[in-house]
């Protein structure tokens, strides 16, 4: 790890403060996608990777198997969301 | 370890500076994070997955299938990235009608 110099946040001027809050907002966004790819991968190998390990590369029906898994599982968050508006009333 | 650190020697003095290397450490920050969430991942499936049996040690088939189970996870969790992506762009899309 690098020495850590310390950074004195009072120099930003009010431009670079409204950049870095855009920027951050941005890069709260990239990460929560981020977490939603890792928790996706996580549950979709468990039903779409079931055999031996026999190479690096996926093949045609594992790849398959992961678009499918990715829409079906945006498909019933959306249901679940739907289902939820319409108990609300 | 500060948060608000930079990885260069010299202390930013400037608004612009002080901005960079805000950015910069947030950056880094990040991608290291994901890069461990990635890592233990690949560890959890493929150490399911290669050594079922823990023997006394790492036999060569277990080694093997612990590479190809890592290249593996990573191909997959970029089909899973592309497919969730596109995704989003079509609801995104379809929101905005």
């Amino acid at each position: 790890m690098d020495a850590q110099t310390q950074v004195d946040v009072s120099k930003l001027n009010e431009a670079d403060k409204k950049e870095l809050s855009q920027i951050l907002a941005n890069e709260t966004q990239k990460a929560t996608i981020q977490q939603t790819v890792h928790s996706l991968s996580d549950v979709c190998w468990k039903k779409c990777i079931t055999g031996k390990i026999t190479s690096g590369r996926l093949d045609q029906a594992e790849e398959t198997c992961a678009q499918n898994c990715v829409e079906r599982w945006m498909d019933s968050n959306l249901a679940v969301l739907k289902h939820l508006e319409a108990l609300r009333g | 370890m500060s948060f608000f650190g930079s990885g260069s020697s010299s202390t930013p003095d400037s608004s612009k500076e002080v901005k960079d290397a805000i950015v910069k450490q947030l950056q880094s920050e990040t991608a290291m994070n994901n890069a461990r969430i990635l890592i233990n991942k690949v560890n959890e499936h493929c150490f399911a997955k290669c050594v079922p049996t823990p023997g006394s040690s790492l036999s060569a088939n277990e080694q093997t299938c612990l590479t190809d189970c890592m290249e593996k996870y990573i191909a997959f969790w970029n089909e899973v990235s592309r497919t969730h992506h596109h995704r989003m762009g079509l609801e995104s899309k379809k929101m905005s009608l």
